[in-house]
């Protein structure tokens, strides 16, 4: 009786223990491990929906499905509407601050940097996507933040990922934090909301390659390795959040803001989902 | 003479009274109301629907201007809305890992 009592209290001691020795880079293998199992499955969904694309291919979206489509794209990208946003994203990425530094003095590498983000800050707790990284550099260099979807910062981001081009989708998911938001996105993506209960794999994953209207439904695979695009129908640039909240607003469910949680959180697990996919942005887009 | 006064000052204050209460938007009828704290509800669990702060407005415009009847209309539309982003989000909470599509 008495030995069973001090077994009782000794095993949840005891698995608390080895809790604690394989916390760390062993915990953090784990996380990797279910979601390495997760991005194998969404791959494998459209290399079955879709066998004769490859899979490097899913980074051109909807181009990469149908012949017409991609023949017309090609053409498009020949002079492509978004190499003048490129030219004034260089401008502006190398332009000084007031107080002499650029937004050259907060990145490496010449700013071609795209394939470090998104990724998730263990310090900060949180989901860090480029476009947050750029306004956050003016900030500390005491300019004002550029509005989160089209303009000035969209332009800059075009640059980066123009200069970034054949980086790979590398997102790494290390420890318990960055499971929690890589699953609230996750969540997200798969969730569906709005007045006409759809989701994002709704679309994306079971309707992909059929036709919306006279649209052709593009692959969630890869979608974040062209952003940002130059869409016919805004005529401008624009940032990936400011997709999403177009998405958001046609299956009639309140958009959430640009670089809002939860839309971090989604381009989080979007990306992770593309990885080993090559960041082939900007892009052109109807 | 003091009550009279009194009940002068009252009339003088009591139309600028409802003046003030129509210049905002605060009109109001329990139906709005219902709405107003459904579509909360529904903002906090992150299943807003993208008209129904619109409706409500709506339906406080024609309140404003005494069409009772279209203003309930509105609220009540406002508040399905509500009701059913919020049996939405419950469901997608429990439920969401079974709309992954299978191989």
């Amino acid at each position: 009786m008495m030995k069973s009592k001090i077994l009782r209290r000794l095993i949840p001691a005891a698995l608390m223990v080895s809790g604690v020795m394989i916390s760390g880079p062993a915990q953090a293998e784990n996380y990797q491990k279910l979601v390495d199992a997760d991005v194998q499955e969404f791959q494998a969904y459209f290399h079955k929906e879709f066998p004769d694309v490859k899979l490097a291919d899913f980074a051109d979206g909807v181009y990469a499905l149908n012949e017409d489509a991609r023949n017309q794209w090609k053409e498009m990208e020949e002079f492509p509407p978004y190499e003048l946003d490129v030219e004034a994203g260089k401008a502006l990425f190398n332009k000084p601050f007031a107080n002499g530094k650029s937004l050259a003095s907060c990145f490496p590498d010449g700013g071609a940097v795209r394939g470090k983000y998104p990724y998730f800050d263990e310090k900060r707790g949180e989901v860090v996507t480029l476009e947050m990284a750029i306004n956050e550099c003016r900030v500390e260099n005491g300019e004002k933040a550029w509005p989160w979807k089209k303009g000035d910062l969209a332009k800059v981001s075009a640059y980066m990922a123009y200069i970034s081009r054949g980086q790979k989708v590398d997102v790494k998911v290390k420890s318990k934090a960055a499971y929690d938001a890589y699953m609230k996105g996750k969540k997200f993506f798969y969730a569906k909301r709005g007045m006409l209960n759809m989701s994002c794999s709704g679309c994306h994953m079971e309707y992909t390659g059929r036709n919306l209207r006279a649209e052709i439904v593009s692959p969630a695979l890869g979608h974040t390795t062209h952003f940002p695009v130059f869409r016919s129908k805004w005529g401008e640039t624009g940032t990936l959040h400011k997709r999403y909240a177009g998405c958001n607003k046609n299956i009639g469910a309140k958009p959430f803001p640009a670089q809002s949680e939860e839309y971090r959180n989604l381009e989080f697990f979007q990306t992770v989902m593309s990885n080993g996919l090559e960041y082939n942005g900007p892009a052109s887009r109807k | 003479m003091k009550k009279v006064l009194s009940l002068l000052s009252l009339l003088v204050l009591m139309p600028s009274g409802s003046m003030l209460l129509a210049a905002g938007s605060a009109c109001s009828s329990p139906l709005i109301d219902q709405a107003e704290a459904t579509r909360k509800e529904a903002a906090s669990l992150g299943y807003e629907w993208r008209d129904t702060a619109k409706l409500i407005k709506s339906a406080k415009v024609a309140c404003e201007k005494g069409d009772q009847k279209e203003s309930d209309k509105l609220a009540s539309l406002a508040l399905l809305q509500g009701q059913r982003a919020v049996e939405q989000a419950k469901f997608m909470d429990k439920n969401w890992e079974m709309m992954i599509p299978k191989n």
